[in-house]
């Protein structure tokens, strides 16, 4: 490796702390240890996401065309493209040359953990450029070899390797010689200066199979002779399967067969709507549970002061009492990532083997929850990744693969299954409600001197079955005590204005009777909600210019400068101190996360009654940036989502049912609801930090910040409504 | 075609405006008494939200049991079947679809903007009916026909899943439109 | 129920359920894959295909009103090798992220060009009511208009 291992390095020493200490349970119940876990786990989100080496290979072909095999899946985010630049940098190949496909579990283990985090390109930035440096110095050993010139008169170009008046190309390099096995020094990589390919804006590389519809999606996966299952879920939340017997299911038409298992009843038939039609028909017996959930049950739990709580910030000594004391909470209901591709799985099983296509950001996890529900080998099941139609962490489970490969199996045919909408928003997994409390006191001159944030949430990372991949051998149960509350739901909840002498984090975390997940961002939507919310009112109620509040109460340490220079940015290209026309009205907010500054301006009106945003502003600094536009494109996807989460989106329960269940009346944004987006870029230091996620943080409250503006009316839950 | 029987003895006028063009009717005071009975039980349907739905004042239709806008702010077009690329039939087929449960029934559509009742009084929804420079031209037996045979109207009574019916049977419907019509097609004042 | 039509201008004859939705058979009966199911309720247009020169979503489309009718998908916007002027705009602006909404958003604005071809800004808010999760949507509107332009210069 090249000198830089830093990232690496760090990450196997920090994981390698959390795992020395989560082993010790008993050293665990000292606050000290607890927040130092708590930070380790803000600053790397997931410390043990690169815990594991990446696997990373190219193949060389004969036509000189290069194919890499990405351990990490495309979800939109780019990462295909930016893999190929940042491959293409060292090995001095022209970009267009190389493809980049998902690895296949069987091909050999791939990324061991997941896709999110907005960790891939933070993690495989380094490896891959000294991978494909590397194998650059290899090709040109063999090909000094093969050429009878010396390694030191060679040079490369273009993909071809001239010198002493002769050039082959990487592909016949790679076909002719036949010795690898040989041990270089680790080249040194190209700095910034030289850079050809990192930071331009080329375009994605999947766009023109993207544009003409071609069948790259997990849920177009197919097999010859492909049948169709449909799988009965459970009606409402904590029903049990006891027992089906087929009923009138098995003489439906096209029906193959009904399939009854311990905890699973499938139909499998000639066509889908077969399937779905004779699925309707099993007799099936429910165990309801004793009483129906309500909404009101989920409020209960989540609130500050219910469940568990863990501090996981402190410094100084927070003291709330006498004047200029400000309490204030914020809620955010239940969410659905709200992909448009349902989660499906196409599986073939022969002779003991199975192969899964599906989209899925747990390639392992997939191929082990196969294995142990077929009580096959890991070996023998081939998991392979197809591009997904979103993934924003619903891909993080994937029940339907073993649904799937289990009604294959039972029929002897390659079998598809999927998740219908009502299922996805009934049986999936939903992104947790929360309530924060925040609550300050101020000096007579306007500055903060004691702030205290409470945030109360439920499982975002404890309910994946992701965590037993890393966590292994503790069980989730043990890990909840351990850690005390949900490291995902905190995410973006510490406070950051370290200029303030005194601040304190506290993490509530009570159980749902249901499965919550991961969500884009996981908690930075609503603990950003919540901060920005509260300074901004702060600001306005000791008469401040909320733009220079946040600045003045946020310190020189390293976050802090970045978050002061993407506030200035955001304000200068907005134009902040020039007021907006009548009947328009802007608000400011920021937050930080996986390193990533972020500040936005929302620029508002009132029209038909309701808030329209017209324009965000927002200055965003990822570090070293290898796509420009895939960085702008994931800044303007984050912002029209987090905005559609914050003004529209909400789910409730009722008698044990998500309301509503189906798209439409579950209002997404529209094209008609998309402000122009204008972003500014920056680009501070020297590796690139996490891109996917850190956009949509400060969104809600910078929509919430311009309506008070506004209408002078302090909207303090999400989603955003002027009336009630 | 049933004729509508013509009493000479009182004229009854019954619409505000006077006789509605074209479906003038005279009838006696008892079988205007029916006919307005009839008329009330009528009311009870159309001022249903399944047919209401349908009848909008404005330019947008409605929907649910709930009579909330239709989604994705769909309009109804200058041949009131919607925007270029939102159609009625970009969604909405020929009968209800088992699968999206979307409804569907023969040219499904809005009817002219002449013809829509929400907001209106039980009188004007009557004079709405009758007169035929705003209901389509349509002669009394026209309206007999659209209220009892009109596949669109009929599907009030076969509205798909989750969607309530109205509150009389469509033959009870069809009884009183017929007695409303035959007794003079009398509507309140 | 035996059901014949054309299909990006080739005569299909295909034998399934009468109700069944024609995206199913697009998709698993003539395995053509770009017309995407998303919600099955005719919410959110993934599934948008033309048929006889409208828009329409085919997830709530029974097979059998597909007799005699003339049906484009995403594969035969354009003709073999070429691109449509949609797509080409789409690929100019970079609108794709993860890509899967594309086509029936793609099937939607062909559509409205076919009948405004120079739409307003207003035009595309009312008449393009697909979803789309990534948020591509103000990549898009710059695309429309691209596309407008590209068609119209054509």
């Amino acid at each position: 490796m090249a000198k830089k291992t830093f990232n690496r390095r760090k990450f196997i020493i920090r994981s390698g702390v959390g795992l020395g200490v989560l082993f010790g349970v008993g050293l665990l119940g000292r606050g000290p240890l607890r927040r130092m876990l708590a930070q380790t786990a803000e600053e790397t989100i997931l410390p043990f996401d690169n815990k594991f080496d990446a696997y990373l290979w190219f193949e060389i072909k004969p036509d000189n065309q290069i194919i890499l095999r990405s351990p990490k899946v495309e979800m939109g985010q780019g990462i295909f493209t930016a893999l190929a630049q940042i491959a293409a940098e060292e090995l001095e190949v022209d970009w267009e040359t190389i493809t980049v496909v998902h690895a296949n579990t069987a091909q050999g283990p791939i990324d061991f953990v997941s896709t999110g985090g907005s960790l891939s390109i933070t993690g495989l930035y380094e490896p891959l450029r000294a991978l494909a440096a590397t194998m650059r110095e290899m090709l040109k050993v063999n090909a000094a070899e093969l050429m009878g010139v010396s390694v030191n008169a060679l040079s490369v170009k273009n993909g071809e390797i001239v010198g002493g008046g002769k050039k082959m190309t990487y592909g016949e390099v790679a076909e002719k010689a036949s010795n690898w096995d040989f041990k270089i020094d680790q080249p040194t990589l190209k700095s910034k200066s030289q850079f050809k390919f990192i930071g331009k804006a080329l375009p994605r590389i999947d766009l023109v199979a993207k544009v003409k519809g071609e069948p790259i999606f997990g849920i177009d996966g197919s097999f010859p002779d492909m049948l169709y299952g449909s799988v009965l879920r459970p009606p409402v939340v904590g029903a049990k399967f006891i027992s089906a017997t087929p009923g009138k299911a098995a003489q439906m038409p096209g029906v193959i067969k009904v399939v009854i298992e311990k905890d699973f009843i499938g139909v499998v038939a000639e066509s889908r709507v077969q399937a779905e039609d004779a699925k309707h028909q099993v007799d099936v017996k429910w165990q309801m549970p004793e009483k129906l959930l309500q909404q009101a049950d989920v409020d209960a739990l989540i609130k500050v002061g219910a469940g568990n709580d863990v501090v996981i910030q402190t410094e100084g000594s927070v003291a709330l009492t006498g004047e200029n004391v400000f309490i204030r909470e914020y809620f955010t209901p239940m969410g659905a990532h709200g992909h448009i591709e349902p989660n499906g799985a196409s599986a073939h099983y022969q002779n003991g083997k199975v192969t899964v296509k599906l989209s899925t950001q747990v390639a392992n996890l997939t191929r082990k929850e196969v294995a142990n529900a077929l009580n096959i080998k890991e070996d023998d099941v081939d998991v392979q990744p197809q591009y997904l139609g979103g993934g924003f962490g619903r891909r993080l489970e994937t029940p339907h693969a073993v649904e799937a490969a289990l009604l294959s199996k039972a029929v002897g045919k390659p079998v598809h299954v999927f998740f219908e909408r009502t299922e996805e928003f009934q049986n999936g997994i939903l992104r947790p409600p929360s309530h924060n409390v925040l609550k300050a006191k101020l000096t007579k001159d306007g500055n903060i001197e004691s702030i205290e944030h409470h945030t109360a949430s439920s499982d975002v990372a404890f309910d994946s079955s992701l965590i037993s991949v890393f966590l292994k051998p503790m069980s989730n149960d043990v890990a909840k005590a351990v850690v005390g509350a949900d490291f995902g739901a905190w995410r973006g909840g510490m406070i950051q204005y370290k200029a303030i002498p005194n601040y304190k984090t506290v993490a509530w975390h009570a159980e749902l009777p249901f499965k919550t997940s991961w969500w884009r961002g996981l908690g930075l939507l609503s603990n950003t909600f919540a901060i920005e919310s509260f300074m901004d009112e702060l600001a306005h109620e000791t008469k401040q210019d909320p733009l220079a509040f946040r600045l003045k109460h946020l310190a020189d340490n390293e976050k802090g400068k970045l978050l002061k220079s993407v506030l200035k940015a955001a304000a200068q290209q907005a134009e902040w101190d020039k007021p907006l026309p009548a009947g328009k009205a802007r608000g400011i907010a920021c937050s930080i996360d996986v390193g990533t500054p972020v500040a936005q301006i929302a620029e508002v009106e009132i029209k038909d009654g309701k808030i329209k945003v017209n324009k965000v502003i927002c200055a965003i600094d990822p570090g070293l940036i290898i796509n420009p536009d895939g960085v702008k494109a994931q800044t303007e996807g984050a912002i029209i989502m987090g905005m559609s989460a914050s003004m529209f989106e909400e789910i409730t329960i009722k008698d044990g049912k998500m309301q509503p269940n189906t798209f439409g009346y579950y209002q997404m944004a529209f094209i008609r609801d998309a402000p122009e987006i204008e972003v500014v870029l920056l680009s501070s230091g020297e590796n690139p930090r996490g891109m996917g996620e850190p956009p949509i943080g400060p969104i809600g409250a910078a929509i919430a910040n311009a309506v008070f503006q506004l209408t002078g009316k302090r909207l303090n839950r999400i989603p955003l409504k002027l009336e009630g | 075609m049933k004729k509508i029987a013509v009493f000479g003895l009182i004229v009854f006028q019954i619409i505000a405006l006077g006789f509605v063009d074209g479906n003038q009717a005279t009838t006696s005071p008892d079988k205007a008494e029916e006919s307005l009975q009839a008329f009330q039980k009528m009311l009870t349907v159309i001022k249903h939200n399944r047919c209401m739905n349908c009848h909008p004042s404005d330019d947008h239709p409605r929907q649910g049991d709930d009579a909330h806008l239709h989604l994705f702010n769909v309009q109804r077009g200058k041949d009131n079947q919607g925007l270029p690329t939102m159609r009625c039939n970009t969604c909405h087929q020929k009968e209800n679809n088992p699968y999206s449960n979307v409804p569907g029934a023969p040219h499904w559509q809005l009817p002219a903007k002449s013809m829509g009742w929400q907001g209106l009084s039980d009188a004007q929804i009557g004079e709405v009916l009758l007169n035929k420079s705003k209901n389509g031209g349509r002669s009394l037996s026209d309206l007999l026909h659209h209220m009892t045979k009109d596949p669109l109207v009929l599907w009030a009574w076969n509205p798909g899943k989750n969607r309530e019916k109205p509150p009389l049977s469509q033959q009870e419907f069809a009884k009183a439109v017929k007695t409303w019509i035959d007794n003079g097609a009398v509507v309140p004042k | 129920m035996k059901i014949e039509f054309t299909l990006n201008g080739t005569p299909q004859s295909v034998d399934v359920p009468e109700n069944m939705p024609l995206l199913w058979v697009v998709r698993d009966v003539l395995n053509l894959k770009g017309t995407k199911f998303g919600c099955g309720k005719a919410m959110c247009g993934a599934c948008t295909l033309h048929i006889d020169g409208d828009a329409v979503r085919s997830c709530s489309y029974s097979a059998q009103y597909a007799q005699g009718k003339n049906i484009t998908t995403i594969e035969g916007l354009a003709p073999e090798g070429s691109l449509h002027p949609v797509q080409q705009a789409w690929i100019d602006e970079v609108v794709p992220q993860c890509g899967y909404c594309q086509p029936g958003f793609m099937m939607a604005v062909a559509n409205l060009l076919d009948k405004i071809p120079n739409p307003s800004d207003e035009d595309i808010d009312d008449n393009i009511t697909n979803l789309c999760r990534c948020g591509t949507y103000y990549r898009m509107r710059k695309a429309i208009h691209r596309a407008a332009a590209l068609k119209n210069n054509l």
